[in-house]
């Protein structure tokens, strides 16, 4: 039985990276928080979790930088970077496309669309909702757009990896076109702020932000984690998978629809974050491998923890700090040049 | 046009060519009422007026100072001439750049914008501006774009050697050049915040291109350099042509490829360094000019060259004039609706269905 041996001993191995990976978040999550202007040290930033915990706050305007200010921050980083990487792993394996995500495919744009024609509109469109809501709904709305303009051209021509990026990242231009004259002619934002939310920021953070988009990506999230099995065949190529009873369009559909509908809702809190869906992914791959099961909650603690470490970088650039889409731009595109070159050297995506 | 003399003549291809200068001729009047146009919007004169103050200006009539023409004379000269011109000649300098590109490169997606180099010259002028740091401090003008320069040529090599390595296949080195302009945009952004105390809104437009801070004196560099890439680029169409042919048909008809490409990607990007110096990086000019000239006087370079810088110029003057027309609602920098313009034409050069090989 020594096959089988090895073969728990991988998967040993690969849930020691996943628990690996947890652990650095939550370390990192306390590091992070002892980041800014504000001088605090780690332990620090730890004595005043634990009291605020406990109850006892024995400096309350410590408590209010860390526990109100930074640990939201924080917090939602880790969600969105986790979001975002998984939709990018699943988009990868669905679409067998590894520059795949929910960036370059122009989800987030659309979604980032969606989000300041809510905002422009107010809440006139669609009075049963409120506010956050009725942003996510029109974010969700928008994100299909792309998608489905590109599903369209695969679905009805032979179309290769690359084009099929090129043409998410030709309706990324559009959109923040779009996106840039509403909210500058609408609600005059200033360019500042026009470019913070085009590149993606997490500096708007606060408790209140969190609650919705957490719990509708923990619901996808789970959800997604529950179809691992379809995910996996889909890799095999649309006509393996219908041999194995997989119906290929119908499947594709669904995974993209909850992964739009998840990246909607925190592209509406943070703007446009670019290349966090290909960092984690591939990132992930290189531990556990392709297999569905650990790639995809490796993939999404890897980037929920790139994140945080790319939004500590953010934050201590600069006098005032940077929006984090810039750093994990710099990160990303190299790497997205360096999928692009073994991409064309092997066959195998093509 | 001297061509015409040593093409021996079919009445039919008389007659087309004849049309094509006919209609150069067409697109240059179309450019000159629209700079003029663009002149008189939102200075509160009327076009008449702009009309005689530009003309009283050239021909050397002088009025009393502060007299009201004198204000009209000041304002129109100092405040709204030089971003209307920097648009015409950053407009034509771009769409020639673009023109080259797609033809050296045989990939009808190639410009400046899409394969970075336009970025990479940003991040040249910017860290000459901000650091300080330039190979000349002669003419500080001149440093910036020596700058521009050579930052310029390092997305140009890389693409350029990306062709070798995997391959001429457009959507690949376009999504390389695309990587890469996202890469040096959060360099700028990253080293104007973290060098000095510039804000966000500063590394802002000088991504997205801007020609509202232009002046006078930004303008002969510039002007100089593109003239001379346009003469010496109208001198070797016919090599151009036969570059789209592809790299073996060109190697059969006697040209020297490799030197004739080294040659184009140093004019090009002297060419983009000096204009991306004074305006940031504007996108989708050189997509959208000579696709549009090429669709109307055909793929000939030997017309497709003037006639895309004109038509260059016409678009980007049109896209200032809206962009300073709007600015009731807000500041919207030119290159926003540039690439409101721009992006659904490159949009569809990507999915059109042979998008192959048609540079030529």
């Amino acid at each position: 039985m020594a096959g089988k041996q090895d073969y728990y001993k991988m998967i040993h191995r690969k849930w020691i990276f996943i628990i690996i990976c947890a652990l650095l978040i939550l370390v990192t999550l306390i590091f992070s928080l002892s980041i800014g202007m504000y001088d605090l040290s780690f332990f620090d930033c730890y004595r005043v979790l634990i009291e605020h915990l406990t109850g006892n706050i024995t400096d309350p305007y410590a408590d209010d930088i860390v526990v109100f200010t930074r640990l939201p921050i924080g917090v939602f980083a880790i969600i969105v970077g986790a979001v975002l990487a998984l939709g990018g792993a699943v988009m990868q394996s669905m679409l067998r496309n590894p520059l795949a995500d929910p960036y370059t495919m122009g989800v987030s744009s659309g979604a980032l669309l969606g989000a300041s024609i809510a905002i422009v509109l107010g809440n006139g469109i669609m009075p049963l909702f409120s506010d956050p809501w009725i942003k996510i709904v029109m974010a969700f709305g928008f994100s299909l757009i792309p998608v489905a303009v590109i599903l369209m051209f695969s679905f009805k021509r032979r179309v290769t990896a690359t084009k099929i990026i090129l043409i998410g990242i030709a309706m990324m231009y559009i959109f923040s076109a779009v996106v840039q004259l509403l909210m500058i002619t609408a609600s005059e934002e200033t360019l500042a702020e026009i470019y913070s939310w085009r590149v993606g920021t997490l500096a708007l953070t606060t408790w209140d932000t969190i609650p919705i988009p957490l719990f509708i990506s923990l619901v996808c999230g789970v959800v997604l984690f529950y179809h691992h099995r379809s995910i996996n065949v889909m890799m095999a190529g649309p006509n393996s998978a219908h041999s194995m009873g997989v119906d290929p369009k119908r499947t594709i559909l669904i995974e993209i629809t909850i992964v739009s509908l998840m990246t909607a809702a925190v592209v509406c809190f943070t703007g446009t974050i670019g290349f966090v869906g290909l960092v984690g992914p591939h990132i992930a791959r290189l531990f556990v491998g392709s297999e569905s099961k650990h790639l995809l909650p490796a993939s999404a603690l890897f980037g929920g923890l790139f994140l945080l470490l790319a939004n500590c970088v953010a934050r201590v650039s600069g006098e005032y700090g940077l929006p984090v889409g810039v750093i994990s731009a710099i990160i990303g595109c190299p790497l997205f040049i360096m999928i692009l070159i073994r991409m064309r050297r092997k066959s195998a995506w093509k | 046009m001297t061509e015409i003399e040593h093409i021996s003549g079919k009445e039919e291809y008389k007659s087309t060519l004849s049309r094509k200068i006919l209609f150069l001729v067409i697109c240059l009047v179309v450019l000159i009422l629209t700079t003029v146009i663009s002149c008189s919007v939102g200075t509160g004169y009327e076009f008449s007026k702009t009309l005689e103050v530009i003309w009283d200006h050239l021909t050397g009539v002088t009025y009393e100072p502060r007299s009201p023409d004198w204000w009209a004379d000041y304002y129109i000269f100092n405040n709204v001439m030089p971003g209307v011109i920097m648009a015409l000649v950053a407009g034509a300098g771009l769409a020639l750049a673009g023109t080259v590109m797609q033809s050296m490169m045989e990939n009808p997606l190639a410009d400046a914008y899409t394969t970075g180099i336009s970025s990479g010259a940003c991040l040249g002028a910017v860290v000459a501006i901000i650091v300080g740091f330039s190979y000349s401090t002669v003419i500080s003008g001149a440093g910036i774009v020596i700058n521009a320069f050579i930052g310029s040529l390092i997305p140009a090599i890389i693409v350029i050697l990306m062709v070798r390595y995997i391959g001429n296949s457009p959507s690949t080195i376009i999504l390389i050049g695309t990587a890469l302009t996202f890469f040096f945009n959060s360099l700028v952004t990253l080293i104007m915040i973290t060098a000095s105390a510039e804000s966000l809104q500063d590394a802002y437009i000088w991504q997205v291109g801007s020609v509202s801070n232009a002046s006078w004196s930004d303008m002969p560099l510039m002007l100089v350099l593109t003239a001379a890439s346009a003469v010496l680029v109208q001198l070797s169409s016919s090599k151009l042509n036969i570059m789209a042919l592809g790299e073996k048909s060109a190697k059969s008809l006697g040209l020297d490829v490799v030197q004739f490409r080294m040659l184009c990607i140093i004019l090009t990007s002297v060419l983009i360094a000096s204009i991306i110096s004074f305006t940031g990086i504007i996108g989708f000019i050189g997509l959208v000019a000579p696709h549009m000239t090429r669709y109307l006087v055909g793929g000939d370079n030997k017309f497709v060259v003037p006639g895309s810088m004109i038509m260059g110029s016409t678009v980007l003057v049109l896209a200032d004039l809206i962009s300073r027309s709007l600015m009731t609602f807000g500041n919207i920098p030119i290159g926003v609706v540039m690439s409101f313009i721009g992006a659904p034409v490159f949009l569809y050069l990507i999915v059109r269905k042979r998008s192959h090989k048609d540079v030529f």
